[in-house]
């Protein structure tokens, strides 16, 4: 038998190497240009968007510190102090309506007539009228610092901006130095009114002490009785901090500068999140970030346990068969495009949640029934669907990775399942759980269209106050703000760049989240003994 | 491995052959088939194990001896498609196959030691506690000094006291192995079955276990699949051979190595195939 074909004997020639390649140049060499080609592209464009980010990003901050410097010196900040003062008092006002709603309801469920019910409650519609008097004197003042101000302002803003559209310092307009005299005027006539804001707010006080003084004594409703305790609690707290206010006007001093590390805990820190304001526009991340980390932790409390027990039921305890039809199928709940979910959201989920929590079989939970149809927990359950997904995935993966050999042990030991899968199961691939519920926090966070859908859009720090209840707010989040207002700004603007800023916080974001998930796996890898 | 051409005429014993003949019958395996799916792995076993001694299971790759191991503690049960066709198994004359039979109760008193050290990713206490604590047992006292006889009888206790609360995965593949054996006796079994303990590991620590086999065989019934026949000559008192699912020949160690009545076996134990 002659397993050798005759051409194959070893000559300096039969190993030499055959073709030319193109242009003098081996073909491997052009696949290898190819390949690592593809991936400097890759890299390449990558560094570009980062690198874009930040440069459109980062400009935000001494724009937004010379804005805030200006909100500053032109007395603005100052009479922001009182403005945010009266603004609290109108809220108060707006908790004695609810109470006045609430006794009204209850006379008219009693059966009782429109004269009847006005009769009844003329003493306490008469205080509501005294008490909500009672700031007038401060509100004429304040109004009068405010229009004082954001005229100087306005002027200002005007003049510098016509100065840098035509570049050249018109006799007719001011330079740096007289807007900066021109501002200290505008301030001095604020100092100028101190003894008479002074005097409106002691009398705002004492108004407010004598209306209280006159509140009639009420035969109140449960109902009624909360809701004016509510507010009992809220006027004790806003007299506390009439003084702290107080405080607050004699130490302002609006020559003091505003500090980079001002500019950039007012972006971190800031509670407000205004734009396009007549007044002066806050670019303050917390109202989105809560928001956002509100959803998210709606999401994953939902998503942690679905996707981490399906993990645990499909990978120890699912027949065959049920594995074939259960993993595609969750895996299948990752090909519905977010925009399909949302659309969901706002046509069924979110009604069906404001349907059910009027039910009366639900009233005795505490903040049921809700208001808003659209809120953190609408889109938290959705973004809940779409974690579910990676969660159960990788969770099953690191399941998949304990040695069969541990399982042997713990059973040929006398462990039920259960307790096999409770103290070796789940302890030994706790590490790729934990980073399976990051990277779906990841996931969740990333997540635009749905909270953009659902979230209720209301841009505000969700109140603690209301405990649990706080998962029915409204709110908005970094993605949908980006997302809703990038359209409309002007790039270049303070607006454009705040909403850069807001990529680049969750740029970090993701990474840092990222970056923990990966360090926790290397960190715990189990090795099989 | 057992194709190593090895000539065991008279095995050379260093220790007192123990007395074969008075040993009671622990476990009697009764004309048993069993298959995995439609393949037949066992026919028509027949076997009586004696208490307090070590009995030995030797045969060529797939011959059915870690199959019939895996009978005493039921860990067949794992594999979906694994049952028994006909026979039974009996530990003091109790068929651990009826219904009436909690396997749990039954691993408790049927311990298994396995061929890869597979202690659990915790510490060399918590490997130890974890037979008791999966039964509700909490008394720190009792743990602690549970964990110190384990550890004892597995001769260990003097290399890890001082580390007692160290990750078991830290220690070398020979002291795995003796913290699986005193994880076993942790729950003072009656059996112990050992499937090829000492096949991952080196002379030295395999020369250790031996002898640790040795002195548990004065409070347990071992059983012992292994390959390397020199070591079934050194541990064991009885001896099995299987070859394809049957059970060829089945004496006292000493007798089957010098003088086996089959042909087979003799073939076998001077390396004549495996």
């Amino acid at each position: 038998m002659n397993l050798k074909s005759s051409n194959s004997s070893f000559s300096a020639e039969s190993i030499q190497k055959q073709g030319n390649g193109f242009l003098g140049v081996e073909w491997g060499t052009y696949i290898k240009a190819f390949f690592g080609g593809n991936a400097f592209v890759a890299m390449f464009v990558l560094a570009l968007i980062t690198l874009f980010l930040f440069k459109e990003g980062v400009g935000f901050f001494p724009q937004y510190r010379k804005d805030m410097e200006l909100y500053r010196a032109s007395g603005q900040e100052f009479v922001g102090l009182l403005k945010t003062e009266l603004d609290d008092y109108d809220e108060l006002q707006q908790q004695l309506g609810k109470v006045q709603v609430s006794i009204l309801t209850d006379l008219y469920a009693e059966g009782k007539e429109w004269e009847e019910v006005t009769a009844l409650t003329a003493p306490f519609q008469a205080s509501l009228d005294q008490t909500s008097s009672a700031a007038d004197p401060l509100r004429q003042v304040v109004k009068k610092a405010i229009d004082i101000t954001s005229e100087a302002k306005e002027a200002v803003v005007v003049n510098n901006t016509r100065r840098e559209i035509t570049g050249v310092d018109l006799t007719t307009l001011m330079n740096e130095e007289q807007s900066a005299a021109f501002l200290k005027s505008s301030r001095e006539q604020i100092i100028a009114m101190m003894p008479e804001i002074e005097a409106a707010n002691d009398m705002f006080l004492e108004n407010l002490l004598a209306a209280q003084e006159a509140m009639p004594e009420l035969n109140l409703s449960p109902d009624a009785k909360k809701e004016m305790l509510i507010y009992e609690k809220g006027l004790k707290t806003f007299l506390d901090s009439m003084t702290k206010f107080d405080d607050k006007l004699a130490k302002y001093d609006p020559e003091k500068p505003f500090t980079f590390l001002q500019t950039l805990g007012g972006f971190l820190f800031g509670s407000q999140w205004t734009t396009n304001s007549s007044w002066q526009d806050f670019y303050g991340i917390w109202p989105l970030l809560s928001g956002s980390l509100l959803v998210t932790l709606v999401a994953l409390s939902f998503a942690i346990p679905f996707g981490v027990f399906a993990a645990v039921y499909v990978n120890q305890v699912a027949s065959s068969s049920e594995q074939n039809i259960i993993k595609p199928y969750i895996e299948f709940i990752s090909a519905i495009p977010s925009v399909v979910i949302g659309f969901f959201g706002v046509a069924i989920f979110g009604t069906f949640i404001r349907t059910l929590s009027e039910q009366d079989f639900l009233a005795w939970v505490p903040f049921f029934p809700i208001s808003e149809r659209l809120n953190a927990y609408t889109a938290g359950c959705l973004l809940a669907l779409m974690a579910v997904p990676t969660i159960f995935t990788l969770a099953e993966d690191a399941l998949n990775n304990v040695p069969k050999a541990f399982t042997e042990a713990s059973e040929a030991m006398g462990a039920t399942r259960w307790q096999t899968i409770w103290r070796i199961q789940i302890p030994s691939s706790l590490s790729g759980i934990i980073s399976a519920v990051l990277l779906g926090f990841g996931r969740v966070i990333g997540e635009t269209m749905v909270v953009l859908l659902c979230a209720g859009n209301q841009i505000a720090v969700p109140e603690l106050s209301k405990g649990l209840g706080i998962v029915f707010e409204p709110v908005h989040t970094m993605t949908g703000i980006i997302a809703q207002e990038m359209g409309e700004v002007v790039p270049g603007s303070i607006h454009y760049r705040a909403l850069f800023c807001v990529g680049i916080f969750l740029f970090f974001l993701s990474l840092l989240i990222n970056y923990i998930a990966q360090a926790i796996v290397r960190r715990y890898k189990i090795s099989a003994g | 491995m057992s194709n190593e051409s090895i000539s065991v005429a008279a095995p050379q014993s260093t220790r007192p052959a123990s007395d074969t003949s008075a040993a009671k019958t622990l476990i009697e395996v009764d004309n048993l088939d069993f298959y995995y799916g439609k393949k037949q792995a066992l026919c028509d076993i027949n076997l009586e194990i004696p208490e307090k001694l070590v009995t030995a299971f030797i045969g060529p790759s797939g011959c059915g001896k870690s199959t019939l191991l895996r009978c005493f503690n039921r860990m067949n049960d794992l594999v979906d498609v694994a049952h028994i066709g006909s026979g039974s198994i009996k530990i003091h004359g109790v068929d651990i196959n009826s219904k009436n039979v909690d396997v749990i109760e039954l691993r408790k008193r049927v311990g298994m030691v396995f061929q890869k050290s597979n202690p659990f990713p915790k510490s060399i206490y918590e490997n130890i506690t974890y037979g008791l604590k999966i039964r509700g047992i909490k008394k720190k006292s009792y743990l602690d000094e549970v964990v110190e006889r384990s550890l004892r009888g597995a001769a260990l206790w003097d290399e890890v006291k001082d580390r007692l609360h160290d990750s078991a995965l830290g220690m070398s593949g020979g002291q795995q192995q003796r913290l699986c054996i005193a994880r076993a006796i942790a729950v003072e079994p009656e059996i112990i079955l050992m499937d090829e303990p000492c096949s991952a590991l080196d002379p030295i620590a395999t020369a250790q276990i031996e002898e640790l086999i040795d002195e548990l065989k004065t409070d347990f019934t071992i059983v012992i699949v292994t390959h390397n026949m020199q070591q079934a000559t050194r541990v064991s008192d009885k001896t099995a051979f299987f070859y394809l699912g049957k059970l060829i020949e089945y004496d006292d160690t000493a007798r089957l190595f010098s003088n086996p009545d089959n042909k087979q076996t003799e073939d076998y134990i001077t390396g004549r195939f495996g």
